[in-house]
This record gives structure tokens, sequence and C-alpha cells, in this order.
């Protein structure tokens, strides 16, 4: 019985190419003529000339999901709003938007107006975009590829951004639809910072996270490490929840900058959990000194 | 023109009858759509699924909250109990099962009656995108592919006579966990794992309401990483505030199935490819996973019994 057994070697559910690239899995790997053609019709050249206004537009990545992406997409976008930048936060998950609460805006929807909708602004100059503004705590999302990718049309060229000089782009858990979809109709993001945990499981995940930003083109700025360093406030005993240490290995191995680590806080959580950004309102806290390094390291690469 | 609040996004689509496809399913009230289920490969899916008496999948809405390490303990907990048991890996970006249950090498076979899946602990059979995939190959699948990975993992797989699959079910309300529960329309449940964060909550509730819609019943939550246990001093903690997994299920009406603290035991377990429960049974982490494992088995087996009459 066992001779007979081969290895698989993949899944076969390939599609046939269509042209249809907008809808397409394989777009970063393709390399065919027609593809330059995508660029030039449908809504990457709606979506380029409404993101004029916005001068530098960052993702953060992570491939997994509760590493803290949505932790620091709000609190790095706090960071530049506190060295005095106009910031957005665009919310690209779908399914569990957390931006709104982690920015204290939960309670509120955004608007429409004549050139199309109005962010909500959590502070003056600090704007957020996120489909939890337009749901009801209560509702939820089916969508498929397809809506996501409609949503995320909508969110790039009907939203009136104004004038925004970093806009941070916080993604889903996985590689797939939302994070394919918005390096697709964001060409020229200027860059990708990853995010993991310590522990193993999630530098696996990670690594595919720098893959799809180098497949895409999108220049990786580097690694920060979250939830590291625990203490037990009793005994002082380091406590690895999460084995330290992962974050700058994982650096090292695919040849990109580590960029700090965010040391495991309830300060960080209940802070979250109330809607204010630690960065704002606790600088002292290691987690803040951290993102606020890397805001620092950010705003050298692209404004000397 | 006035400032309006803007009520949803519009990005409705036409009904064209291809129900599996379709994201209104459950809110459809059209009785067409029951016969998708006699459609070819739907229909395969539902003899292979026949063969498997508790089928239950592992949830959350949110990301990391330890949905396939909760998925690997469980199954764990429950093949030392005695039951045979089947892992699938639903999360196909970023599957851990190979890498929770130490079987990273071992390589899908596929046999006369379709692929066989990697056996590991205790006879666990696992079925993950992970144990097929390349290191370096990242998987950008959109609905479509998603939605043929499953009904592969569900029609041509030869799991045999079983006790239980347990399904790891990936962050989001929306492609995976939805093919899943319209593929098993007779999932019999889902359990949700939380944190205690607040965020985590939104998440849960949302992951709860859309097993519901799809009149898949909350068999209840589980409160996940509820407080930290140091190693050395054995001091009690919270790393965030705890009691949001016990609320949301009293909001909900559905049941409350435990708290499992974090320990350094636990975290070094997972990373060195062994379930936790049995690596270290004497944890209360796993003890709460081993309490939890039977609550389930006896729930499950009155609502087969309710059912059965």
């Amino acid at each position: 019985m066992d001779d007979n057994l081969r290895e698989l070697q993949s899944i076969n559910i390939d599609l046939a190419c269509d042209y249809d690239c907008a809808n397409c899995e394989r777009y970063f790997q393709c390399d065919l003529p027609q593809k330059a053609s995508f660029g030039k019709r449908g809504f990457l050249p709606k979506a380029k000339k409404n993101l004029e206004t916005v001068k530098r537009k960052i993702i953060v990545l992570g491939g997994k999901g509760g590493v803290g992406k949505s932790m620091l997409a709000v609190n790095l976008a706090a960071a530049l709003y506190k060295r005095g930048k106009k910031v957005c936060v665009l919310d690209q998950n779908y399914d569990v938007p957390a931006v709104p609460l982690m920015m204290g805006v939960a309670d509120q929807k955004m608007k429409v107006g004549p050139k199309g909708l109005i962010p909500v602004e959590a502070y003056p100059g600090f704007k957020v975009v996120s489909m939890g503004l337009v749901l009801d705590e209560s509702q939820f999302i089916i969508w498929f590829h397809d809506s996501k990718r409609v949503a995320t049309e909508e969110f790039l060229t009907y939203v009136e951004y104004g004038d925004v000089d970093y806009m941070v782009l916080d993604i889903p858990a996985g590689t797939s639809s939302e994070t394919v979809n918005v390096l697709k109709l964001i060409p020229d993001m200027d860059g990708s910072v990853i995010i993991t945990i310590p522990s193993e499981v999630s530098q696996n995940v990670a690594e595919r996270a720098v893959f799809i930003s180098r497949q895409a083109n999108v220049p990786v700025i580097g690694v920060v490490e979250n939830m590291s360093m625990f203490v037990c406030p009793e005994c002082g005993e380091p406590a690895a929840i999460l084995q330290s240490g992962g974050g700058e290995a994982l650096a090292k191995r695919m040849g990109i900058d580590f960029l700090g680590s965010i040391p495991a806080n309830v300060r960080v959580s209940t802070t979250l959990d109330q809607g204010t950004p630690f960065v704002l309102n606790e600088p002292e806290l290691e987690a803040s000194k951290t993102v606020l390094n890397v805001a620092d390291i950010i705003i050298r690469r692209f404004e000397t | 023109m006035p400032e309006k609040q803007l009520l949803q996004i519009n990005v409705d689509l036409n009904c064209d009858y291809k129900c599996e496809r379709c994201e209104k399913f459950f809110e459809c009230r059209d009785e067409m759509k029951w016969k998708i289920y006699g459609r070819r490969r739907m229909a395969r899916a539902a003899r292979t699924m026949a063969k498997i008496k508790k089928k239950v999948a592992i949830g959350g809405g949110k990301g990391g909250s330890g949905k396939s390490t909760m998925t690997a303990n469980l199954a764990t907990a429950l093949a030392m109990m005695g039951k045979k048991v089947s892992v699938l890996d639903q999360d196909f970006d970023g599957s851990t099962i190979p890498k929770l249950f130490g079987t990273m090498g071992k390589k899908l076979k596929i046999g006369e009656r379709g692929l066989v899946p990697v056996e590991g602990l205790l006879g666990i059979q696992m079925i993950s995108l992970g144990s097929i995939q390349k290191e370096d190959e990242v998987i950008t699948m959109f609905h479509e592919m998603r939605r043929g990975t499953t009904e592969e993992f569900l029609a041509h797989v030869d799991y045999g006579e079983r006790d239980y699959l347990l399904v790891d079910l990936p962050p989001g309300t929306s492609s995976d966990a939805c093919n899943l529960m319209q593929y098993i329309p007779d999932l019999h449940g889902t359990v949700i794992v939380t944190v205690p964060s607040q965020v985590s909550q939104i998440a849960a509730r949302k992951a709860s309401l859309l097993s519901l819609r799809a009149d898949v019943r909350v068999l209840g939550i589980i409160e996940n990483m509820s407080g930290y246990i140091c190693g050395k001093c054995g001091n009690h903690f919270d790393v965030m505030q705890t009691g949001g997994g016990e609320r949301l299920a009293h909001e909900l009406e559905v049941p409350f199935l435990g708290r499992v603290p974090l320990h350094p035991q636990l975290s070094a377990a997972s990373d060195a490819g062994v379930p936790f429960v049995y690596k270290y049974p004497d944890n209360l982490g796993s003890k709460a996973v081993m309490e939890i494992a039977r609550k389930l088995d006896t729930f499950l087996d009155e609502i087969i019994e309710k059912e059965s009459k």
C-alpha cells in the first residue's frame, strides 16, 4: 500500500490567465507584458491621483495574527504625529477592525462629503479611515476577495485625505486578499515595517511577510519585536513567555535592520483598550521609546 | 452639498445561483441554496464528513489569540482520552499546525483514495497546507483558491472513521470561516478562543455572531493568556486585564469553558513541537485544557444524543 503513495507537490486549483490583473493572485510573480497596461486603466491611476496629497505611505506587515500590527500602526502614526507630522491611519482590516477602538473613536462614523468619504479626526491632523467607522459593533462582514478589493479601491480613490505627511497602513493577518490588494493599488509604497513576536512559530510567518514585501518591490525598513523581555514583577525572573531575541535573529537571517523591541507590559494592552496611544500619553514607557525611535528612523530615511 | 452619515460601502452583487461561492449564503432565504449539497464535490465532502462523529471548529476572529495552540492541545487532550482525532488546518497563509506538532518534515501523500493525512503524536491525523509548502513560498490565495483548497481538504482526504475533526480557523470572519461552515453544514459547533483585552472581545463577538448566523452553535468561549504564572516563583499576575472572555460568554449567553494562563513551559513546548498537555501534564495550563476537553466531550455527547431522538 505504502509503495503506491506519492508525495503531494501542490494543490492543483490553478486558474488560467484571463488578463484580469486586478483579480490575479500571481500579480507579483508575473512578468507578462500585459501587466504593464493594468497600471494605465481602472482604479490604479485614480488611486494614484487621489493619494497625491499623501506624501509617504508605510505599511505594517506581520503575517501572523495578534503580533501587534494594529498596536504598532496606531502608535507609529502617533509617534510621527508627536514629531509634528500630519498623519493618517488606514485600517485595511475589514473583518475585525481594531484601529477605531485603539484610537478612541469607536463611537464615531465616517461622513460623506462632496468629494468622497471624510476621515474621522482623532486629534487635529491625525486622521483615521476604517471599516469600523462604518459598521456597528454587532455587525460583521462576510466578504470574499472581490468585495474586499472593491472596498480597498473605494478607500483609496473615494476618501478625501487632504494633506497628509505619513499614511500608515494596518493590514490583517495573512498574506492574501487585503495585503495583495493594497500593495497592487499603491505600487509606490515607500516602505514596510515588519512586526513579530519572539516565538519561533511567529518567525516562520514573519518571513513570509518579508518575502511578499520584496516581491511587491516595497523596501523593508526593518523589524520590530513585540512582547519581548517580560520580567516577573514579584521575583524579577525574566519571564520568557515567548523566548526573546527572535526578532533580531529574523532581521539577521533576512538581511534587514532590527529596529528595536517592545517589552510586554500590561500598560500597552490597557492603553489600547482605553483608546489612548501610549506614545502620546505615557512617554516614559519603554514601548513608547522604541516606537518613537522607529519614527525617527523613518523620518531620517525619508526626509534627509 | 451637506455632509451625511455613511451607512454602508456599496459593493453589492447580483444573484447568479453560484451558492457555494456566495457571500450572502447564510443570509439567503432562497430554498434553492440547499441544492448545492447535491452537487458533485459538495456531495462528496458530505460523504467524507459523515464518517466523522464530532466536528468542531476553533475560531476567535482575532489573530494570535491562541486558536492553533488550543486546537493542537485540545486534539492531544482528546487523543489522550482515547479518541481518534483529526486536525484540519484551515489557516492557509500562516499555517502553524505542522510546527506545533513537530511534523515539519513530513509531507502529505496521495494514494488511491485521496490525500493521506500526516500522522503525528498519538495517531493524530493532520491536514495542513504547511505540509506541502516550500520554505520560501508565500501563499497569496484569494477566495476562489481558498474555497478550492477547503473543498479538496474535505472531499478528497482519506480520513477514515474518526471520533473528532478539529478545524483550526484563521483570523477574520470571511473566506475560510464561511467556506468551512458552508461545506460542513452539520458542524457540531465552534469554540471561540479569545484573550482578555477589549480589542479581542470585538473580534470574538463578531466570530460568535458569524457562527450563529450560519446556524452553528457556539460551544463556548475560552479565555487564553489569562494571566501569567512565573516559572520561578509561581506567582500569578495579569498581562492584560482578565475577565473579558467570561463577560462575553455571559453577554452572548454561551458557556464559558475556562481560562488558560500563560506559563514559560507552554510556549517552550509549542516551539519544541510537542503539545504542552502531553509534555507537561501537571502544568496548570495543561490541566485547564484537559478540563475543557472533558467538558467539550460530554457536551457534544449530550448534543448528539438530543439530536438522535
